[in-house]
């Protein structure tokens, strides 16, 4: 009998393939509605240096976070994007009070409900913002940079991160100095790096820089048996 | 009428919509069965739903200040599909402005779509630009967990730790450029310019979460609040910003890196 993993890859799987389908068709329906079809020369144009930067990205950003968003919300996540800014901090800050480790079985149940729940209310939100935006233009005057509340959603990045990583770097000081420090050394030279080239960078020497530190013996007992239990 | 807003239009967004929430649910509903299965109880299950749902408040409607943004060269449907699936803010703003750059439209995502021809470009730029990982997913996915499953499976001390790093590892790109990261100009949602504005609501967040964290400890009662104490820190933050905004002089909030 197949396991709730191979049974959550199977119809992940039927998902994604219907939602490729489904997307590419958006365009297709544009193009014969309004019987305008893109010239090739121009697409490929586009294309092309769109490609070169989100084609590697995108492989990237499939192998940075399938660890961290377990097998469903892996499938979910990338159907609906916004991962870095949404997904990923609804999954780390469920299974952090959940307790449970994304590689567990409770862990990726933890991780789909996460996912799934943040994909609904944002599809939610976002369709009920066009519907008024369509209609009074309500959403657009408290998003705007006129709006008194617009120096707060300039910031929503800092704020999520910084909610989200508190209990991280107290619990964990000794894995954050090694990425912090080389994450500014990149800023302090180049400030216009996306988070998209610094998410590798990061997650790469924290994982390098902890393995040593692990090896070294720097972890004390208690920070092991913190994670022991979750 | 619009040609980009036509009752066509919505009424294909509204398909893709319902898909999208099909597949959420479906994923939803499997994932609480076996939650009761394996002994989950139902109030973790419920807390892990609220805590998300507040979570995603402020990030959707930034999401769809984006779509404001849009809409004035694309009209609101294209946006509003784009940055339902797969979309992400940074993606869509790019790929818009390099179709039409494609196509001698040097005013970019600055001025209104005239053109159907223009449009339907810029759709399918957008659209088959952004697809890469639903190609791969599906025949990596399955592999790439096992092996991970299989390294993790050998030392679960050493897995647990890794884990841990590799969270850090994805927070302090965010952290790092809330301290010296320069803002993004095609982006005029997004204004993420290192500053006092930016430090601020990283610190105070940060405090918040630490506070209630240490409130939680010493007073056991209050374990109830532990579930929200993430997205409430959020939100305090946003909150710390904005009365920082205010109260200080303006020659005080200083974007060092802008």
């Amino acid at each position: 009998m197949k396991s709730y993993f191979d049974k959550t890859h199977t119809w992940g799987r039927i998902w994604t393939v219907a939602a490729l389908i489904i997307f590419l068709m958006m365009p297709v329906a544009f193009s014969i509605h309004l019987d305008a079809w893109p010239q090739a020369g121009y697409f490929f144009k586009g294309l092309a240096s769109v490609a070169i930067i989100f084609y590697p990205t995108g492989i990237i950003e499939v192998i940075s976070y399938a660890p961290l968003l377990g097998a469903a919300g892996t499938y979910l996540s990338f159907v609906t994007g916004n991962i870095a800014n949404l997904k990923l901090p609804c999954t780390m800050s469920a299974l952090e009070t959940s307790g449970y480790s994304v590689s567990s079985e409770e862990g990726e149940v933890i991780s789909t409900i996460a996912v799934a729940v943040s994909s609904i209310v944002t599809t939610i939100i976002i369709a009920i913002g066009v519907l008024l935006m369509s209609v009074t233009g309500f959403i657009r005057e408290i998003t705007s940079p006129d709006s008194p509340i617009y120096p707060a959603f300039q910031q929503i990045l800092p704020c999520l991160f910084g909610a989200i990583g508190a209990t991280y770097f107290y619990k964990h000081w000794k894995i954050t100095i090694a990425p912090l420090v080389v994450v500014l050394c990149v800023l302090a030279f180049n400030g216009g790096t996306q988070v998209g080239v610094l998410i590798p960078i990061s997650v790469a020497v924290a994982l390098i820089a902890t393995h040593i530190m692990y090896k070294k013996g720097v972890f004390g007992r208690e920070e092991t048996a913190d994670n022991q239990n979750g | 009428m619009d040609f980009k807003s036509s009752p066509f239009m919505y009424a294909v967004g509204i398909i893709i919509v319902l898909f999208v929430l099909a597949q959420s649910v479906f994923f939803l509903v499997r994932a609480v069965k076996r939650g009761k299965e394996l002994g989950i109880s139902s109030e973790k299950m419920k807390n892990t739903a609220l805590q998300s749902a507040l979570f995603s408040i402020a990030p959707a409607l930034s999401i769809v200040a984006t779509v404001i943004v849009l809409s004035g060269a694309l009209g609101v449907v294209l946006p509003w599909i784009r940055l339902t699936v797969i979309g992400a803010i940074q993606y869509e703003t790019s790929s818009a402005q390099s179709a039409l750059n494609a196509m001698g439209n040097a005013a970019g995502i600055s001025a209104a779509i005239t053109d159907p021809e223009q449009f339907t470009t810029v759709a399918w730029v957008m659209t088959v630009g952004s697809v890469m990982p639903l190609v791969i997913l599906p025949f990596v996915l399955k592999k790439l967990q096992k092996g991970i499953g299989k390294a993790m499976g050998k030392n679960k001390v050493w897995a647990d730790i890794m884990s841990a790093a590799a969270f850090i590892g994805i927070i302090i790109a965010f952290v790092g450029r809330a301290i010296l990261g320069t803002g993004d100009k095609s982006l005029s949602t997004i204004g993420d310019g290192a500053g006092v504005l930016s430090v601020t609501g990283l610190l105070s967040s940060v405090g918040f979460m630490l506070l209630f964290s240490f409130l939680v400890k010493k007073f056991p009662k209050l374990k109830k609040i532990e579930s929200f104490a993430m997205p409430l820190s959020m939100f305090l933050g946003m909150g710390m910003v904005l009365l920082v905004n205010y109260v200080f002089p303006a020659q005080y909030l200083i974007e060092w890196r802008y």
